[in-house]
């Protein structure tokens, strides 16, 4: 049994998306970071780092259950364990390649262009320029890897896919509404995993839960507790 | 291949060091290891940028980034309060982890807040493989970014000029 700590945002939908994908049993555990429950000690415990998603894998292959924290980790540690969706071993370089340019580029330059353009408190034209510059470069890459191609790595649909997803189903927050389309090569990728049956049953996920929407001045000591140090 | 994290993974699983293959330890050192690439290597980076590089001084940027840089201390410090490396011996998560804490100055860091990082960070420094690398990279620590003609190949980078297959 797989307990996933879980909220509404791209990484924890890689996750979810993995977990219909291969029909491991799990159950969603809410965990509120507008509300500020990533902070609490409980949490912590699991996730030092105070973020969405993470794991307790109850069956640890014998010895107790195995936490796991952050989302492409998490990707790798069930991947390895199933053997599920890693790809062929021979393509092992590239699936980690791929998989830390989701990690360390996609992901965290499309997070930053979201902060500066919708969730700072003032406009400030130099950083929104440099982050969507830099997720319009990342995506740019990215189309120019998918051309001729199905899948990110290899020839089979893959982990990578599945990263690479979670951020891409947010290209219209992060780069502007319908920019998509900018980027012909991953909007017929992304149309193809779109249709599996599985992601239907991944978005599903958590649609009952009533969190805490209200980015107030509280959801935002809660989420950007770096811009409230007492000096 | 490409990405330091593929490049250490990779080698690791070739040589079957610093990488165990036991499930529950080799979780605990990707676990740290997806924590660098993804949180201290990208918002230390974005602090250089605004603390250093940007051409004009923007304060909430800087204080954004030097503050999560903090944050990300705090977090090692606490993971480290208990034990020697960040997982269950010296690994590749330690190897990630340590060139970006070098250059903590200019991060606007005092690593005496975080006694248990410092601790780690002397006995990673000390290592003889540590003081071989660094000594390898000294003839290439030139800090070109500082130049005007630096600054234009390495943030003038958009989706329309980088080169395409």
């Amino acid at each position: 049994m797989i307990r996933f700590y879980f909220h509404t945002g791209p990484n924890p939908m890689k996750v979810a998306l993995f977990l219909e994908e291969t029909g491991l049993p799990y159950e969603v555990i809410p965990v509120d970071t507008l509300k500020g429950e990533q902070h609490k000690p409980q949490f912590l415990a699991i996730n030092p780092n105070a973020k969405t998603p993470a794991i307790i894998d109850t069956d640890g292959l014998g010895e107790g259950p195995v936490t796991v924290f952050d989302s492409n980790a998490i990707l790798l540690y069930l991947a390895d364990k199933s053997g599920k969706l890693l790809g062929r071993p021979a393509d092992r370089g590239q699936l980690l390649s791929w998989l830390m340019f989701v990690a360390t580029g996609l992901g965290p330059y499309s997070g930053q262009s979201v902060h500066f353009r919708r969730a700072a408190p003032e406009p400030i034209p130099y950083a929104q320029n440099r982050y969507l510059r830099e997720a319009e470069r990342h995506y740019k890459v990215l189309d120019a890897h998918l051309e001729a191609r199905n899948h990110i790595v290899g020839e089979d649909y893959t982990i990578v896919d599945i990263a690479a997803w979670g951020w891409i189903d947010r290209a219209d927050f992060v780069l502007g509404d319908g920019r998509l389309g900018e980027f012909p090569n991953i909007a017929r990728w992304f149309a193809t995993i779109e249709a599996r049956p599985a992601v239907a049953r991944a978005r599903a996920v958590g649609k009952d839960i009533a969190f805490k929407r209200e980015i107030d001045d509280e959801a935002r000591r809660n989420l950007f507790p770096q811009n409230y140090l007492v000096a | 291949m490409f990405e330091s994290g593929t490049i250490l993974v990779y080698l690791a699983e070739k040589t079957g060091r610093f990488l165990p293959n036991d499930i529950r330890k080799r979780k605990t050192v990707l676990e740290w290891l997806f924590w660098q690439v993804g949180g201290l290597g990208p918002m230390a980076g974005q602090n250089h940028h605004f603390a250093i590089y940007a051409p004009e001084k923007i304060p909430y940027a800087i204080d954004r980034y030097v503050n999560e840089t903090n944050r990300l201390y705090g977090v090692l410090d606490r993971r480290l309060a208990d034990r020697d490396f960040l997982a269950d011996d010296y690994s590749i998560a330690d190897m990630a982890a340590y060139p970006w804490v070098v250059p903590y100055e200019r991060q606007g860091q005092n690593l005496d807040d975080t006694p248990n990082l410092k601790r780690w960070f002397e006995a990673v420094r000390g290592r003889p493989a540590t003081v071989a690398a660094f000594a390898r990279g000294e003839p290439y620590a030139g800090r070109p970014a500082v130049t005007e003609e630096g600054k234009k190949i390495l943030f003038g980078q958009t989706a329309a000029n980088i080169s395409t297959r």
